[in-house]
């Protein structure tokens, strides 16, 4: 468990679309290096950790990988609401996976906060058979005031970047604003009490 | 003279010298003796030494010899051995071909006698010797065409058997002789058919399967509502269902790995869970269309969109109370389901771990048995149910917590009202409702809801509340107060509108406060409860659950801005307007006092007092009230008013030296 570790600021991430586009690829890239062929789909939402560093202070990223199939909607929606970034993922090798984002901002309205920060990612550009163009997916990006990324989980492309400029975006948005959803970053301030209550700089200062 | 100096100098040392010299020779002189003694010894010990190396050169010699005789041996020994193999591999063919003769003579008078066992049981030799060894040996010997026609015949009979048993079988199964089909299912693993034999046994126990599953959904639907457990019907049908295939699995299972050895037992359970499937799915969709599943979720979708769209909340709303029944039975039902999941899991894992022997090998079968579990018609069923679950779950969490607080009520004993007991009761109810689920993602995600509900609606409520804020409309607090406190114990709460708000002021204050207290212990006994259900959680279902707990911690920290918002209203409206003027009498002091003045007035100081006096009164007025934290927040603030306007107004005033 992860009780005292030593970070500066701890972060929910959740990552959504379709099923299929490579939301666990993506979390396995980044979190441990791997590409894992042959994948199953992914059951309920997993779970997992990675501390990085952004300008000499640790950041916690939790990172939450849900399942895009339509039937586990339910678990995955109860995320939403206390997530600091949501990642929606489309295939760029595959229409309708794009032509499903209109539905799922629709579900991120609904249950996200409003303040939730908002990326769109276009995976698997290391396929030959790509369908939608760069550009259509940048322009959606624009249109929806959301930062843009394509990315290969395979070719280890653009991934590491992706959870980098979240971790930044967000530290730079924790320093502006204090009204992001709190988030208690561990369980020692529940049985512990005290603590935390006044603690300005908001989000969870365990040093 | 210097040097004559030196010179003696020199010759001390010479002297030095010389006596070191006389000393050593005379130990020369003395060892002579010792070293001659010495010397005879080695010339006398010179000629054995001779002898002794001609003596080590014969032992060399002879080890050699040794170790050229050994290597001849052991490459005799190798040969022999060699030999001994071959005679083995002889005999062991001599006897296949004698066993041949003897099974084809012996095959067909079984096979006359329906002795399928002993018929079964030559064909099983004839099929565990090396075919082509067997043909290679029948063209080697002379009597080429017996052991041939031996051959040919019991291919024929193994044929023939095969084909018996499988009809017998069939028969078998179709007038339900088990001892029959018992008999002829241990012959198939005899006759190498070891797949043939457990599809058809499969399909025979599917068959059975199929119909006490019939006949039991056939009673639950048509038990009467009358019936004391008509509200779990479904529920105990599917529990009746796994409870079947659990059996069939416990039984047959030591007799499959007898006849037909350990490693079977995946492809057995992958053909009753067809069945299951089959089953599941006609149990879900009765469940479905007599529940009138899809109707409630209709209109809880649209009762969503249309309290989001507009405040038009009159529609026909489903009450959360019957909604409880029905969630509590689909709770029972993926209960069941995930413990029907586990146990296969855990059978088939045991039986590959005693068949499987290569790491590779048993992770490839380990994850095909994942595949085939998640990818069954079963699983898929049970993430709609918790689907179904939650969506239900999630209503019901909202409606009875909206309910609380509509029927909020104030017990004058108390110094909270029911809303926050109700509330975290509901809150409760569904996250053990949860648990017993048996899923995680479940439990977490109706901890996840339970947040959003605390954090907006509760919250918001009693922020909303706090908001109207706390009118100070009388002068004197304490004749306020004791109205109010004389019209509560009177039991007429019919105080004036600000009276009344000034109550639910202090009590959503008081609410906001035993909340944390709630929210506290709801975490610890969550967290232990969870344990106590999935006692087996890896580390990363353990953090995904404390994560989702500390989600908890977050709302207490929203309870606290809540605190802390209605104490700076009661500052603003109560204890600045009060203490200013209080405080400020100290203004009109004279402060240039003689000597006889101040005597005069120590004796009868009144600022103090009347200052104390009125701040005790103030304070008592609440104390009854609050709660004991709310209360010490109070003080604080009340303190650091008191501190800030004093240091105001003597900073205003004058003094004079005796002051």
């Amino acid at each position: 468990m992860c009780t005292m570790e030593d970070f500066k600021f701890l972060f929910k991430v959740v990552l959504v679309g379709n099923a299929g586009v490579g939301k666990t690829c993506l979390v396995r890239r980044f979190t441990q290096g791997l590409f894992p062929p042959g994948q199953g789909a992914t059951i309920g939402v997993d779970f997992m950790i990675k501390t990085v560093e952004v300008d000499n202070d640790k950041v916690k990223l939790q990172i939450w990988d849900t399942a895009g199939q339509e039937r586990f909607r339910s678990i995955t929606q109860s995320y939403y609401r206390s997530a600091h970034a949501l990642i929606l993922v489309y295939d760029i090798s595959c229409q309708p996976t794009f032509d499903c984002l209109p539905d799922w901002l629709r579900e991120i309205e609904e249950y996200a906060s409003s303040k939730v920060l908002r990326i769109l990612v276009g995976n698997k550009i290391d396929r030959e058979d790509r369908e939608i163009p760069t550009f259509v997916g940048e322009d959606f990006a624009a249109r929806h005031n959301m930062y843009f990324l394509e990315t290969s989980a395979k070719e280890a492309e653009n991934v590491e970047k992706l959870f980098m400029k979240i971790a930044e975006d967000l530290m730079q948005v924790q320093a502006k604003n204090k009204d992001l959803p709190r988030y208690e970053s561990s369980t020692t301030n529940i049985s512990g009490r005290t603590s935390s209550v006044s603690d300005s700089s908001c989000c969870s200062k365990l040093t | 003279m210097a040097s004559l100096e030196e010179m003696q100098k020199e010759l001390e040392k010479i002297e030095l010298q010389e006596i070191q010299l006389l000393e050593e020779m005379k130990h020369f002189v003395n060892q002579r003796s010792y070293v001659d003694a010495k010397i005879k010894v080695l010339s006398k010990v010179l000629p054995t030494l001779k002898t002794l190396k001609v003596e080590t050169q014969d032992l060399v010699n002879t080890i050699h010899t040794i170790a050229e005789s050994a290597e001849n041996i052991s490459d005799k020994v190798r040969t022999l051995d060699c030999a001994r193999n071959r005679v083995d591999e002889c005999q062991q063919r001599v006897g296949d071909l004698i066993d041949v003769g003897l099974c084809s003579e012996g095959v067909q008078a079984a096979i006359l006698n329906e002795d399928y066992e002993k018929g079964a049981g030559h064909v099983h030799r004839f099929l565990s010797m090396d075919q082509s060894l067997l043909t290679q040996a029948a063209t080697d010997i002379e009597n080429v065409s017996s052991v041939l026609k031996a051959v040919g015949t019991l291919q024929d009979a193994a044929s023939q058997l095969r084909t018996i048993v499988q009809h017998k079988f069939d028969e078998a199964v179709r007038v339900e002789d088990l001892s029959s089909i018992e008999r002829f299912f241990k012959i198939f693993p005899l006759l190498d058919m070891h797949d043939e034999g457990i599809k058809r046994f499969c399909n025979y126990l599917c068959d059975k399967l199929r119909d006490t599953a019939d006949k039991n959904l056939q009673t639950a639907l048509n038990a009467s509502v009358s019936d004391k457990r008509h509200h779990v019907k479904f529920a105990d049908t599917l529990t009746l269902l796994f409870e079947g295939l659990a059996r069939i699995v416990d039984i047959h299972q030591p007799l499959v790995e007898t006849y037909y050895g350990p490693g079977r037992l995946m492809s057995v359970v992958s053909f009753l869970q067809k069945e299951c499937d089959t089953q599941v799915k006609l149990i879900i969709i009765e469940f479905n269309k007599h529940r009138q599943l899809q109707k409630k979720i209709n209109q809880i979708s649209e009762i969503a969109k249309l309290s989001s769209s507009s405040s038009f909340s009159k529609i026909d709303k489903l009450d959360p109370k019957e909604l409880d029944i029905l969630i509590q039975e689909i709770t029972i039902m993926h209960f069941r389901m995930e413990l029907y999941i586990k146990f296969i899991r855990r059978k088939v894992l045991a039986d590959i771990e005693i068949s499987v022997l290569i790491t590779e090998e048993r992770n490839t079968q380990i994850l095909s048995l994942d595949n085939l579990i998640n990818s069954s018609d079963l699983s898929r069923r049970k993430h709609e149910l918790l689907s179904l679950y939650l969506q239900l779950e999630q209503y019901f969490m909202e409606e009875s917590v909206s309910k609380a607080v509509g029927i909020d009520s104030t017990d004058t004993s108390q110094q909270t009202s029911s809303m926050v007991d109700d509330t975290f009761f509901i809150i409760r109810k569904c996250i053990r409702r949860a648990i017993s689920s048996g899923s995680l993602d479940g439990i977490c995600a109706v901890i996840n809801i339970a947040c959003g509900v605390l954090e907006n609606d509760f919250c918001g409520i009693l922020r909303g509340r706090l908001k109207q804020g706390y009118p100070s409309g009388y002068l004197d607090l304490t004749q306020a107060y004791n109205v109010l406190q004389t019209s509560i114990q009177h039991g007429r709460l019919q105080p004036s509108d600000t009276e009344q708000i000034r109550t639910a002021f202090i009590i959503a204050l008081n609410n906001a406060d035993a909340s944390t207290d709630y929210v506290e212990t709801l975490c610890d006994s969550v967290l232990s409860d969870v344990k106590k259900a999935i006692p087996n959680m890896n580390t990363n279902e353990h953090g995904k659950l404390e994560s989702c707990l500390s989600g908890l911690s977050s709302v207490i920290s929203n309870l606290r801005d809540v605190i802390e918002y209605g104490m700076q209203q009661l500052r603003v409206s109560v204890i600045k307007p009060r203490i200013s003027p209080w405080v400020d009498s100290f203004l009109n002091i004279n402060h240039h006092l003689t000597d006889d003045e101040l005597s005069e007035y120590e004796a009868g100081e009144s600022f103090v007092q009347t200052l104390i006096m009125n701040l005790d009164s103030l304070l008592s007025s609440f104390k009854e009230s609050l709660t004991s934290s709310n209360y010490d927040g109070l003080i604080k603030i009340l303190i650091g008013e008191v501190t800030a306007r004093l240091e105001k107004v003597i900073f205003k005033s004058t003094f004079n030296r005796v002051n």
